[in-house]
């Protein structure tokens, strides 16, 4: 019998209160209470990356993070990120060059990007490769999702 | 007939236009089948058979009936005894009687929640006889094996299959004569070669959600590479008419030949119908590993000879090929890759013949490439271990020896376009080869380039296309073909708005849907530019005729005065005044004529197999055709220490015919190029006895951005005369060559064959050990 | 029911951890959560140690180096204080998994669960790291290689948690952490901790066997004889004799001791290299 028990999160700059099993994983709420879908259940283990979503200014995996370890803590998806200069850069980027193809991926491909070069716009394609080695894509071999960023990153280098 | 090679393209086909939807996918709100709900909706769990082979004796579901959120238990019982499959129909909906493979679905359950529906459905209790298991194709084939398919003969199939026992299909082509031309040969190699299977990892699972009306009439969304063959397979296998299922398509994750034939769609509607409300079921990454289909092992026997030149005088190729338990695509494998055994290469005497067997794993199916990367990475290395021992240049062999336009492929498909030589000249250049890389190589380290060639068809089956003219003038086009990711929606607009002369956002393209979209037999094939392309411009075609005969009446201008003119207008010649396409579709819907429709079907009709020149017995698929060619060349740098090997840049130039969207095809070479070099490198599914060892993504690997290479895409055009604007495909060809590119680098840098795929470090260390004992 | 608490402090924690038999602490949660996720585990409660001050961070306490048992891979990776033969941690740290999952995982983590492929064994074990554990009778500090016990099999006992990791100072001497795995981030096939020491060198190899290889003894013959081809080869073959690898999906036993030697030797090669 599972329980269920009132969560209360700072989500995309709101707080949120939801009902859930008490074994429920923050992807489990993004996606089946709060109707946040962007971030996908790729694998549930954490491998994938598709679930990535910033907690704490760090991208993090929400299918490894228990709803109830996420009181006090700053959530942010990639729905948060609407009316964000960084992100829409990506986005942009991201459209034009050819990284989207099925776009399984994509949500947490931008999360982490969009942290990376929020921290370092100068980031090489070394670095960019290092940096979203966590990020699965089975699609596009990776060129055009480096190149998207690395575009992106030029734009907003200060 | 070919009128789109006279349009001079540029209002859309040959430029790089971000796909339709992306803005929807990086804004996080395209919806694939989990992220879709239906009110009431119950979500499904599977068990699957603990054993790889035995009879199922009985089943108790009281418990599981009870336990809290359940609203139904499904199992063998309650599905009919139809069987459905692509080639031999031997597969039910959910396993009757017998269960075939260890994690076969033989139960399942709905319940109100996801997490009732797993905690209930290991109550299901079900008892079982245990029978021998077959685990190889060579145990398969023992006289007294035990036998998986007890009723094959009585199956139905689509082809002379010669099964027989646990032999699910037997193939065989040849042209000249093979046995006496050794004879001739100054240079014969022969090995044998042994390749592993690789897991599809999509990285969305497979998934489906069904909803059944008032009037018993089924609603199925699911994860597809084809709303046809889910159709058809659903239909089949629970005896219900075709008319009373209609099979949709949210956007897809992803799909590289797992989603082709049905995967749990069958199952998934048995349970909406059994409880009379919408049944969602989302495979974990487990069960999408264990229960789909993979990619087949294959044991190849290959011998080629050569005169003293290096031409290739004769060929011979022998494959004994793992089906797994179900045939699902295997028939279709086994003979696409005896077809291509030869390789893009003239072979006056050639034979390749295959036996494909049935054990009790996990069916084996379609996946990219299908067939054509394990033979190439036998023949390939063939090649070039001919060029070694004949002091030929490995290019300069494969110049001497490649078909060319006009040729016949191997059992006589034609080649009406051939840009071969031109991929061997563009990577040549590129990857400077002539001169060879100057750095030197560090200390522990080898360094080793190679190539492959590889060719892959497009034509294959039905398809078809309606394009109308909505009241304002704009377009609403429909093709029944899924669009996977790759961007077919986008790419068939572009042929759509071309032949239009309209802007690309001109044009809707309607997601697939049985109801509303004509035929088409699936993503697959690499076939939706060329064939799906073809009916696209046709069915556009008959809605330019249609608009010229509206524009003639209403300008009183002969029709062959008339010139479509961009930004979906008409006019007459050298006159001012124009028409809108609005105008002519309001006297359409209003006047006279009709609402414009334009419709075009076809099926790929030229024969793959010519009696004249070549003996066929078994061949699975009597039309195929139309090549894309490819050339691929690797850089690698292996590990001393330890084995590993490590592409460090890649080059692969592809014959499109035209590439529609330049960019699209790009990433098809690029794309294929790493779950290619995955294949080559540490993809392995590896089975521990019956049950499958890694299947998590802990332990099964593909290619991250920290190790996929530098990769360098070269276009290559060499229109196809009926391809749509001289297209041809490109989804697989980029696959093809890479774990035979790979393994011709580790056999310029190590002594030796590569037999075996992946090419892990462990072999790769072996063959460093042989090297310094012999020193 | 996996319902998860926060207590405020390490003996809350133990207290709790000890009341409720079926209840699992949780560190970073990614093995944790990941094993709930595929019903290998069902606890009744997940006593979360995240938000007790004092288990995070890096710093010097008197003669040695402290990490606290929450501290993240991530800030491990990154930390200055791991230099010298303390370095060969912070590579080890920085080569888990990926960047995303380094800003979950924590030392505790990894080592409570004693993963043979772990990157964290091998280093510990060389640098003669010593894991402190908290329970209800108190604190203590177990060597690394008496903590880890079997395949996955560690000497903690019933509410005892890993607080913190005990280092000695770090030395001016060369370390590395050689890592053979598949594709970058996956577990270890192999690997190897080096440091230089006066005269000679700490070596230990991981993934090889339920617990890291180390020889003292090895060591001490080894001593004094860091340009002797020969004395080294014989060092990687008494690490290879020890090694009691299994076949797995990652590489078969026979493979893993054909590894062995040929690390060691370029590791040693690795640390002994002239800056």
């Amino acid at each position: 019998m599972s329980k269920k028990q009132v969560f209360t999160l700072a989500l995309n700059g709101k707080e949120v209160e939801v009902l859930a099993p008490s074994g429920a994983t923050l992807l489990d709420v993004l996606r089946d209470k709060l109707s946040l879908r962007a971030a996908k259940r790729g694998c549930n283990q954490g491998v994938c990356g598709a679930c990535t979503v910033m907690i704490d200014d760090v991208p993090v995996r929400s299918c490894l993070t228990m709803a109830g370890a996420c009181e006090g803590r700053c959530i942010t998806t990639l729905e948060g990120y609407a009316d964000d200069t960084v992100m829409r850069e990506l986005q942009e980027a991201m459209i034009a060059s050819g990284g989207v193809q099925c776009g399984f991926c994509t949500s947490g491909v931008l999360i982490t990007a969009r942290n990376l070069i929020a921290e370092n716009p100068i980031a090489r394609n070394d670095e960019i490769r290092s940096a979203l080695s966590g990020n699965l894509c089975r699609c596009t071999g990776y060129v055009r999702i480096v190149e998207a960023v690395a575009k992106a990153a030029k734009e907003v280098a200060p | 007939m070919s009128l789109d090679l006279d349009i001079p393209a540029g209002i859309a086909v040959g430029l790089s236009i971000p796909k339709l939807e992306n803005r929807e996918k990086v804004t996080g709100r395209a919806e694939f089948i989990d992220d879709l709900y239906r009110s009431g909706m119950l979500h499904a769990a599977i068990l699957g058979s603990p054993y790889p082979h035995a009879r199922i004796l009985s089943y108790d579901v009281a418990e599981a009936l009870e336990a809290p959120g359940v609203v139904g238990v499904l199992t063998g019982d309650d599905v009919p005894a139809s069987r459905m499959g692509a080639f031999i129909k031997d597969e039910h909906a959910l396993a009757k009687g017998k269960v075939l493979y260890l994690g076969e679905p033989v139960a399942a359950l709905a319940a109100e929640t996801l997490e009732q529906a797993r905690a209930a459905v290991n109550l299901i209790r079900v008892k079982y006889e245990e029978l021998p298991a077959v685990l190889s194709p060579e145990e398969g084939l023992v006289d007294d094996a035990p036998i998986l398919h007890e009723h094959l003969d009585d199956y139905l199939k689509v082809f002379d299959t010669g099964s027989k026992g646990n032999l699910c299909s037997r193939t065989e082509l040849s042209e000249g004569d093979v046995d006496t031309a050794w004879d001739a040969c100054a240079l014969i190699v022969e090995d044998e070669f042994t390749t592993a299977p690789q897991a599809h990892v999509a990285m969305e699972p497979c998934g489906a959600l069904a909803d059944v009306d008032a009037q018993g009439r089924v609603t199925l969304w699911s994860s597809n590479q084809s709303v046809f063959r889910v159709q058809a397979n659903v239909c089949e296998s629970l005896d219900l008419p075709m008319s009373k299922l209609r099979s949709l398509t949210p956007r897809v994750g992803g799909g590289f030949g797992n989603k082709m034939e049905s995967h749990i769609q069958p199952l998934t509607v048995a349970l909406a119908l059994k409880t009379g409300r919408p049944v969602k079921c989302i495979l974990t990454r487990e069960e999408d590993f264990e229960i789909v289909r993979a990619r087949h092992p294959f044991k190849i026997r290959m011998k080629t000879g050569v005169d003293s030149q290096g031409k290739i005088l004769a060929r011979d190729c022998e494959v004994l090929v793992d089906c797994g338990a179900f045939a699902d695509d295997s028939p279709g494998v086994m003979g696409y890759a005896l077809l291509m055994a030869g390789g893009p290469y003239r072979i006056p005497n050639m034979r390749a013949r295959g036996q494909l067997v049935y054990t009790n794993k996990l069916r084996f199916g379609a996946y990219r490439g299908f067939g054509n990367p394990q033979v190439t990475f036998a023949g390939e290395q063939q090649i070039d271990q001919i060029a070694r021992q004949l002091n030929i240049d490995p290019i300069e062999i494969r110049r001497r020896n490649i078909l060319k336009e006009g040729d016949r492929w191997f059992a006589g498909p034609k080649i009406a376009s051939n840009g071969l030589g031109r991929c061997i000249d563009a990577i040549e250049e590129a990857s400077s080869w002539a001169s060879c890389p100057s750095s030197k190589t560090p200390l522990g380290k080898r360094r080793g380039r190679g190539l492959a060639l590889t060719a892959h068809i497009s034509g294959l089956l039905g398809t078809g296309a309606i394009v109308r003219m909505l009241e304002d003038g704009t377009i609403s086009l429909n093709t029944g073909a899924t669009d996977i990711g790759q961007g077919s929606d986008t790419v068939l607009a572009q042929i759509c708005a071309e032949t239009l002369k309209i802007p690309i956002n001109m044009v809707s393209v309607s997601s697939p849907d049985t109801d509303g979209s004509p035929y088409n037999w699936g993503t697959t094939a690499s076939r939706v530019t060329y064939t799906t392309g073809r009916a696209v411009a046709g069915a556009a075609r008959e809605v330019v005729r249609q608009i010229m005969e509206h524009a003639s009446e209403i300008l009183d201008v002969p029709i062959e005065n008339l010139e479509l003119r961009n930004g979906g207008r008409v006019a007459a010649k050298g006159a001012n005044e124009d028409l809108p396409f609005a105008a002519i579709s309001g006297r359409a819907h209003w006047a006279k004529g009709g609402p414009i429709v334009g419709s075009h079907t076809l099926v790929f009709e030229e024969p793959t197999h010519d009696p004249k020149r070549a003996i066929a017995l078994g061949l699975p698929f009597p039309r195929i055709g139309v090549f894309s060619f490819a050339a691929t060349l690797v850089d690698i740098e292996i590990d001393e220490v330890t084995g590993q090997t490590q592409v460090t840049e890649a080059w692969s130039a592809m014959d499109v015919g035209r590439a529609i969207n330049p960019r699209l095809v790009e990433v098809q070479i690029e794309g294929g190029f790493v779950q290619g070099m995955g294949f080559a490198l540490y993809e392995e599914m590896i089975w521990d006895g019956a049950r499958l060892a890694n299947p998590s993504l802990m332990d099964y690997k593909i290619p991250t951005s920290a190790d996929a290479p530098p990769i360098h895409s070269i276009i290559i055009e060499d229109p196809e005369p009926d391809g749509p604007f001289g297209a041809k495909g490109a989804g697989e060809i980029g696959l093809n060559a890479v774990p035979a590119s790979i393994a011709n680098a580790v056999n310029a840098c190590c002594y030796g064959v590569s037999k075996a795929l992946p090419l892990s470090s462990e072999r790769v260390l072996a063959r460093i050990l042989e090297d310094e004992d012999a020193s | 029911m996996n319902f998860v608490v926060s207590p405020k402090s390490v003996d809350e924690a133990v207290n709790f951890l000890v009341e409720h038999p079926e209840a699992r602490p949780m560190s970073g949660g990614a093995s944790l959560v990941a094993m709930k996720n595929a019903r290998l585990i069902d606890a009744s409660h997940f006593v979360s140690l995240a938000n007790i001050d004092g288990l995070r961070g890096i710093g010097r306490v008197g003669d040695s180096l402290r990490i606290g048992g929450m501290t993240r891979h991530s800030d491990i990776a990154t930390c200055d204080l791991l230099k010298g033969d303390l370095e060969m941690i912070r590579l080890a740290a920085g080569q888990i998994a990926n960047s995303v999952i380094r800003n979950m995982g924590t030392m505790g983590g990894a080592i409570g669960n004693a993963d043979p492929a772990a990157d964290y064994l091998p280093v510990l074990a060389c640098a003669d790291g010593e894991v402190e554990i908290t329970g209800p009778d108190g604190v203590r500090r177990l060597p690394v290689l008496d903590y880890v016990l079997d395949w996955y099999e560690t000497a903690l006992e019933l509410g005892e948690i890993v607080t913190a990791v005990f280092l000695p100072s770090p030395k001016e001497a060369r370390s590395v952490y050689r890592k053979l795995a598949r594709t970058p981030g996956d577990y270890a096939t192999a690997s190897v901790a080096c440091c230089a020491v006066d005269q000679g060198v700490r070596v230990a190899v991981g993934a090889c066997g339920p617990r890291p290889l180390r020889s003292r003894e090895a060591e001490a013959t080894l001593a004094g004889k860091m340009h002797d081809v020969d004395a080294i080869a014989e060092f990687g073959q008494a690490l290879r004799e020890l090694a009691d690898p299994l076949d797995d999906v990652r590489g078969s036993s026979q493979y893993r001791l054909q590894l062995i030697p040929r690390m060691v030797s370029a590791a040693i090669a690795d640390v002994m290299e002239p800056v």
